[in-house]
């Protein structure tokens, strides 16, 4: 199908209950049984307001008309050419052992190494996954990590998910190289729906790479994400999200990671692209002995809208948590990072950090920090930290007294504070490719 | 060689910039090409203030009086075309650059002296790097570390003259660079200025120290007594060995007469 029949045909559509019937045609009942269910929650819930402190300072009303916008259905976009914005992305990319191409919410490619799928790992569509009847899709998909109940978008993304991943590590199983999916959204105007569900099994391991990229559009276009992460017992899951979108892309992110005992389960965020970005992540930590390194980078500049909402739920006694979210903010930009740890009654042995640094770049740019502890334990290690600064006069006659320029030495500055995150979690080929959009960014600056 | 004094302050008076605080009183003082000038000086009495002022540090304002490099008017230059100009400050108090490794610094630091378009060679900067950290006795892992940060006392001394050694200034301006430094690495660092000076002997050094010893190594031709925001004395090495036996009271109270 040509991308101009499948947009005509997709035209007509709107967030509603019959594109969610639409959506779940060819589903399993309980998919389908699932989605109605996520739809009545979703009709059932007020959409967030400023009023309440998690969105107090983004305001879904005023920034997004769900109304107008058309959702797209799965499987529309299979089997054409892939935009060369997505190709030259994928060509930086160093060698994976799997590959996973989203283009508008549909799945269009998956490639695994062919020893690792012997091995039972697997790399699938979402979609396909869950007609092909796999068990722990049907048991993990919108019930323990991001279910519909979760709230207004939560429902929204159960109820009218086009697509998405399904990669299952079996026990024992590592997959040494990153796994990738790259997403593409090519339709102003759009919805795009997805999910990303990661099963590790006991002492299996496995790093995954999450790239969204779009062109600039002239209208709101909303790329919402569900995203649930399980690593069972001594399982080791790096997952890292890159939000490279172009302007009026709306990037919605619902992650939660389910650690067990004695496993890691580290995140990285990096937000760059779009026009409002709001990922809210939940790492729950539930066995003794579970790791959770957080990592946040965000660089925004002209009107870019950046807003984290972060908590750390210490249940189970003895587990290990860090959160270090670092931006810079140029421009008319505007920051904003909530954390919360709680320390959940009977955890003792929580060690529990954050630390949220902000680096101003203009007058106009504005950095929000709320960083909050709640503890219900009383052996707990715990600290958080938030700092906005500006960028440091010592410094930069420092290296201009080398000779830099001006320009030269904030960039260095910029790219050495945030570069701080990449440091902490170098993954093949992440570390530069985060380096290369800052820079580019750099020399707008 | 052309004689013509590469730097000449002529009745420099500065202070903070925006507050009404006289730091620099009438400072004057011309270095020749290749000559070696040494400032000794009670503490505060605005020899850091000086340098800074040269290197040009926006946190400090000339009121009168004017600083000529190689024959330009200093004082109008950012400190980007200082640097370019061949100005070289190692800093009494070296800043930290998290992030930022001293091999990318350096790499910018000269690819910036180059015209547009023109790219550093990464072969012959990574040799003159490597060539340098040896001379200085620097483990080449070095290199890797963020700029000053993490370093102990005498590591971002000899960070300062490493930087040195790779820009090649015309005028290195080195306040305090033997505070902090261990007997050996004192020696290390006297050989790197040295060794640039036999490479280039028309670079000229205005170095600002405490201590006698340092100018066994390095000697001046000049030595100046600063006090109270003025030089107060300039004659030969001698001077020094004088300041060392009789300390700065004889100039204190001749100062506040
Ligand atoms: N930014 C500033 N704000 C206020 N006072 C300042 C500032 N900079 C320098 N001063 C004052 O000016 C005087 C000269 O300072 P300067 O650093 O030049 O002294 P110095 O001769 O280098 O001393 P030392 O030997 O201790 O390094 C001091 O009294 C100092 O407190
Ligand atoms: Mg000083």
């Amino acid at each position: 199908m040509s991308q101009a029949t499948a947009v005509r045909e997709q035209a007509g559509r709107k967030i509603g209950r019959s594109a969610v019937i639409e959506q779940g045609a060819g589903d399993p009942a309980w998919l389908r049984a699932r989605r109605a269910e996520a739809w009545d929650i979703y009709e059932a819930t007020p959409l967030p307001s400023t009023r309440s402190e998690e969105w107090r300072y983004t305001d879904v009303a005023r920034l997004l008309a769900l109304d107008g916008l058309v959702p797209t259905a799965g499987g529309a976009m299979a089997g054409r050419a892939l935009p060369d914005g997505l190709r030259r992305a994928m060509e930086q990319d160093r060698e994976s052992a799997g590959r996973i191409v989203d283009v508008d919410g549909s799945v269009v490619s998956v490639e695994l190494d062919e020893a690792l799928a012997a091995q039972g790992v697997v790399l699938s569509s979402l979609r396909e996954a869950a007609r092909a009847g796999v068990p722990e899709v049907e048991a993990l998909l919108a019930t323990e990590a991001v279910p519909a109940s979760d709230g207004k978008f939560s429902a929204l993304n159960a109820a009218l998910w086009s697509d998405g991943v399904f990669l299952y590590v079996p026990r024992g199983v590592r997959v040494d190289r990153t796994i990738r999916l790259s997403r593409w959204v090519s339709q102003p105007g759009t919805a795009t729906f997805t999910r990303i569900l990661i099963v590790a099994e006991e002492l299996s391991q496995l790093s995954f790479v999450d790239e969204i990229l779009s062109p600039d559009f002239s209208t709101v276009t909303l790329a919402n994400t569900a995203v649930e992460l399980f690593s069972r017992a001594g399982a080791q899951v790096q997952y890292v999200s890159l939000q490279r979108m172009g302007e009026g892309g709306f990037y919605l992110a619902n992650q939660r990671t389910l650690a067990e005992r004695d496993s890691t389960l580290d995140t990285l965020n990096v937000a760059l692209g779009g026009s409002v970005g709001r990922v809210d992540l939940n790492a729950r930590l539930l066995g003794p002995g579970a790791n959770s390194d957080m990592l946040g980078l965000y660089f925004g500049d002209a009107n870019q809208h950046f807003d984290f909402n972060t908590s750390q739920d210490h249940v189970a006694p003895n587990a290990h948590s860090d959160l270090l979210y670092k931006g810079a903010l140029d421009g008319a930009a505007r920051g904003v990072f909530r954390g919360i740890i709680r320390v959940h009654d009977g955890a003792q042995g929580t060690d529990a950090y954050q630390t949220n640094r902000n680096l101003i770049l203009s007058d106009t740019a504005i950095a929000t920090s709320l960083p909050n502890l709640e503890i219900e334990a009383d052996d707990v290690r715990c600290s958080h930290g938030a700092t906005v600064g500006q960028l440091d006069a010592e410094a930069l006659f420092y290296l201009m007294s080398r000779g830099l320029h001006r320009e030269q030495a904030e960039r260095l500055v910029v790219l050495g504070f945030l570069g701080e995150v990449l440091s902490k979690l170098p993954l093949g080929g992440v570390v530069e490719k985060v380096t290369q959009a800052i820079k580019a960014k750099l020399r707008y600056v | 060689m052309d004689d013509s004094p590469i730097l000449v302050v002529t009745g420099l008076e500065a202070g903070v910039a925006d507050e009404d605080l006289d730091i620099l009183k009438g400072v004057d003082l011309a270095i020749g090409p290749g000559e070696i000038h040494a400032i000794m000086g009670p503490n505060g009495s605005g020899k850091s203030t000086l340098a800074k002022l040269i290197a040009g540090h926006p946190g400090y304002e000339a009121t009168g009086g004017s600083v000529e490099f190689d024959g330009e008017d200093l004082l109008d230059m950012e400190p980007d075309e200082r640097a370019q100009a061949g100005v070289f400050m190692a800093f009494q108090y070296p800043v930290e650059i998290p992030g930022v490794s001293i091999a990318n610094f350096l790499r910018t630091a000269l690819q910036s002296r180059l015209e547009d378009g023109e790219e550093l060679d990464l072969f012959d900067f990574q040799e003159l790097l490597m060539e340098r950290m040896e001379l200085l006795d620097m483990d080449v892992a070095f290199a890797q570390r963020p700029v000053n940060d993490g370093f102990s006392g005498g590591e971002k001394k000899r960070n300062e003259i490493l930087q040195m050694a790779v820009l090649k200034p015309a005028l290195a301006l080195m306040d305090e660079t033997d505070s902090g430094l261990d007997i050996d690495a004192l020696q290390i660092v006297a050989r790197g200025v040295n060794t640039l000076r036999e490479e280039d002997p028309a670079m000229s050094v205005l170095l600002i120290t405490h201590y006698q010893r340092i100018l066994n190594h390095i000697t001046p031709d000049v030595v100046h007594v600063m006090v109270g925001g003025k030089i107060v004395e300039s004659g030969g090495p001698e001077v020094a060995l004088e300041l060392e036996a009789s300390g700065y009271e004889e100039y204190r109270k001749a100062h506040a007469a």
